[in-house]
């Protein structure tokens, strides 16, 4: 990629060329010295079933106006898989590439054979034709990295504001942290007592300040009161901007979609999708602030298989439910929270300017959302960085259950077995563990069972902010869903998109899956499939 | 049957319950609300009186925009019961088509074929801590349902006329009631347009 971005002139149309098939036919137009538009910039491949997601939008957030994915037929693929994996990838970015109003269009997949010469260079013609009529994209490379923050004092600063000189060294972090518990070796003492010694630059030091999960629960735990979740944070953003290897999972594809939402010319169609029957009204002075879900259903769309869209959705019909017809904001961008946790501060910052500034002009007071993590950082997060929001925020769930209680509601009986899975930004970062279980007593299950570590001292689902996934998250995992399991229970709620995609990805682990394996649905959807008028 | 009608019409209604429920109270709120809040005229007639002791005790109250010159209930428009015994001594006066409204909890609506409007309000002053507060939830919820009364007239007829110092807990209580019956009719509207559900 750097080569690329070096490249990079007024008007970039990035062409990745698998070696084999298509590479012959190129080489022969070379050869022929055949008009090859000057925008295109070829990147050599060893096989197009190599690019992945992360890889074709990472183009588009270095400032490509077009990308072809260019490889061999189904069928002649050196390696096999590779025609079909480059479809898949294709086929979700592109998607993505909708979502965020830059257009499909914009990204193509075309298979060569070496012989094909002239259909290459009439399909690279054409394309960079169509992409010129479509114009620059709105995308300003945001770039990841600016100032380089002065070390040691920065160190001190950091862990003066946490208080984690407090620290007594007793250790009763690391014997509830999940990480740790899951044999991982890995010590939040330890880092602690690294950092205040100025070891922050020992590799193992840095690859564990990747590893948190920023869960919490050695805050819970700990007798100082040493945040060290926010602690963990911010030396992330020293690390991320003096140049460490941020240990993003997949291939830090979440991470490049959030700064390329911090494009202000972006057109975003985020929810194009709605169905039809979901009520709103542009002039309402109350907003739903959906969150990502109709990101991540792309992007695990062949993996995964998640439908975390339904809780935005079901989200939307409990508000009708009660005649709350909320505005939308179609250029919603990403609340920031993901960048805010993994160390890059300046881009959440841009976010959360772009969103409030959005909101503010549509004269908005309230917004209500279903994602803790996007509660918690529009209620907590922008404040503290210095964007004030101007709006109140409220948890859907707080709105549901005030509504709930003035009366005439009732729910239909739900044949299944109950436990619950705590969102850590809800249930620990705001203490708020009641309030999703007030609603679960509300509705007509056949039983509900808590697992052994619940509410405030809930096991973590096992990522946050899609950094330092490994092993060790899996083993965490597999621990959580069998005590999920070991409730007895048929149905995992939950209250977070996130809990739900990292769960469901150990339980397609290939050994384990079966055992694993349990259904899932967030608490709004199985509000909203049971709630009726008395 | 339909909701009793605002302005321009006179409506009877009569309040039941045991004694110590603290109806005749409510009936003397409802009377204030008419007259101070809403300015229309209003009278008021209690029933105490070896015919209530243990059993039905009642208020009977005609909210009018003209004078009322005979202040007895003889044909209720709306009758409000919150207990058994009252229901069973005043169902059978009830007009065709009148408005019932019952605590959910205390009255069996024996007999009764056609609708009528239920709200657990001794439960929900019992969640409040006062079960005192039960005849306050349900004058809520009767002047959601009804619209008898204005809601401000009622509600602060309710702040002005309870013991000093209580005044907030009443008022919470108003709002109880009345936010259920808001909540009672638009789940009818709902379901009436098909859409029960979410
Ligand atoms: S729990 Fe708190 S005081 Fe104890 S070792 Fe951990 S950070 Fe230090
Ligand atoms: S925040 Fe969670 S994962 Fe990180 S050290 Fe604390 S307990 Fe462990
Ligand atoms: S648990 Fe699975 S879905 Fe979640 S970050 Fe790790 S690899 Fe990705």
């Amino acid at each position: 990629m750097p080569c690329a971005l070096n490249l990079m002139t007024d008007f970039n149309i990035i062409l990745f060329m698998c070696n084999w098939g298509p590479h012959a036919a190129y080489q022969t137009l070379q050869d022929t010295a055949a008009r090859i538009p000057d925008e295109i910039k070829m990147v050599r491949i060893p096989c197009a079933g190599r690019i992945s997601k992360a890889l074709l939008l990472r183009s588009f957030e270095m400032g490509a106006h077009g990308v072809a994915l260019v490889g061999c037929h189904p069928g002649s693929c050196r390696y096999g898989t590779g025609s079909s994996n480059a479809q898949d990838h294709v086929e979700d970015a592109r998607g993505i590439l909708e979502l965020l109003g830059l257009g499909k269009d914009r990204l193509r997949l075309a298979t060569f054979l070496p012989d094909e010469p002239e259909r290459l260079l009439s399909f690279l013609q054409d394309f960079t034709t169509e992409i010129r009529e479509m114009g620059p994209s709105p995308i300003a490379p945001a770039g990841e990295k600016t100032l380089l923050i002065e070390g040691n004092n920065a160190i001190q600063e950091i862990v003066a504001a946490h208080d984690v000189y407090a620290c007594q060294d007793c250790g009763k972090c690391s014997s509830a942290c999940p990480l740790t518990l899951a044999g991982k070796p890995f010590s939040p003492r330890g880092i602690a007592s690294e950092v205040i010694a100025g070891h922050i630059d020992a590799p193992a030091v840095q690859k564990d300040i990747w590893s948190c999960l920023t869960c919490g629960l050695c805050y819970d735990r700990c007798p100082s009161a040493v945040d060290f979740a926010g602690f963990i944070r911010d030396l992330r953003h020293y690390l991320a901007t003096s140049g460490s290897n941020n240990h993003t999972a997949h291939g830090g594809f979440f991470q490049s979609l959030m700064r390329t939402m911090t494009s202000e010319d972006l057109q975003m169609r985020h929810w194009e999708w709605l169905p039809e029957d979901i009520q709103t009204d542009p002039d309402s002075k109350i907003l739903f602030f959906g969150g990502c879900a109709p990101y991540f259903d792309i992007f695990f769309r062949t993996h995964l298989g998640v439908k975390t869209r339904d809780i935005l959705v079901d989200s939307l019909r409990l508000l009708n439910f009660f005649d709350i017809h909320p505005a939308l904001l179609m250029n919603e961008r990403c609340c920031g929270h993901d960048l805010l946790w993994s160390g890059d501060r300046e881009n959440f910052g841009k976010l959360a300017q772009l969103n409030v500034r959005a909101l503010r002009d549509m004269g908005i007071e309230e917004v209500i959302t279903a994602c803790p993590e996007c509660y918690r950082t529009l209620a907590r997060d922008y404040p503290q960085q210095g964007v004030e929001p101007g709006f109140k925020v409220t948890h859907i769930f707080d709105l549901i259950e005030k509504e709930i209680d003035k009366g005439a509601i009732s729910f239909k009986e739900l044949g299944r077995k109950l436990t619950f899975q705590d969102p850590c930004r809800l249930s620990r970062f705001e203490n708020r563990p009641d309030l999703p279980r007030k609603l679960i007593r509300r509705l007509n299950p056949v039983s509900f069972d808590e697992m052994p570590e619940h509410g405030t001292s809930a096991i973590c689902c096992g990522n946050s902010a899609w950094v330092g996934c490994d092993a060790f998250s899996k083993a965490l995992q597999v621990k959580r869903l069998r005590q999920a399991h070991g409730t007895g229970s048929d149905l995992l709620v939950t209250a977070c998109p996130k809990c739900q995609i990292h769960l469901r990805c150990a339980m397609e682990d290939p050994f384990l899956g079966e055992e694993l394996h349990m259904e899932m649905m967030d608490l709004a959807s199985v509000l909203a499939k049971t709630i009726e008028w008395e | 049957m339909t909701q009793a009608n605002k302005g321009g019409q006179r409506q009877e209604i009569v309040f039941t319950g045991f004694g110590g429920q603290g109806i005749v109270l409510a009936g003397r709120i409802l009377g204030k609300a008419a007259v101070i809040g809403d300015h229309r005229q209003s009278t008021l007639v209690q029933a105490y009186g070896p015919e209530a002791r243990g059993g039905a005790c009642s208020a009977q109250v005609i909210i009018a925009d003209q004078a009322i010159h005979y202040p007895y209930v003889r044909r209720p428009d709306v009758l409000v019961c919150m207990s058994q015994a009252g229901f069973d001594k005043f169902i059978g006066q009830m007009k065709e088509g009148g408005t019932l409204l019952i605590d959910k909890d205390l009255v069996q609506p024996k007999g009764v074929s056609g609708d009528f409007f239920s709200i657990p309000s001794s439960r929900m002053a019992e969640e409040l801590g006062r079960i005192m507060l039960a005849n306050i939830i349900m004058l809520g919820f009767f002047t959601a349902v009804t619209g008898a009364v204005s809601v401000d007239a009622a509600r602060d007829a309710v702040v002005k006329s309870v013991p000093k110092g209580t005044e907030e807990m009443n008022a919470t209580a108003f709002n109880k009631g009345c936010d259920y019956g808001l909540a009672v009719l638009k789940g009818r509207e709902k379901k009436a347009s098909g859409k029960a559900g979410a």
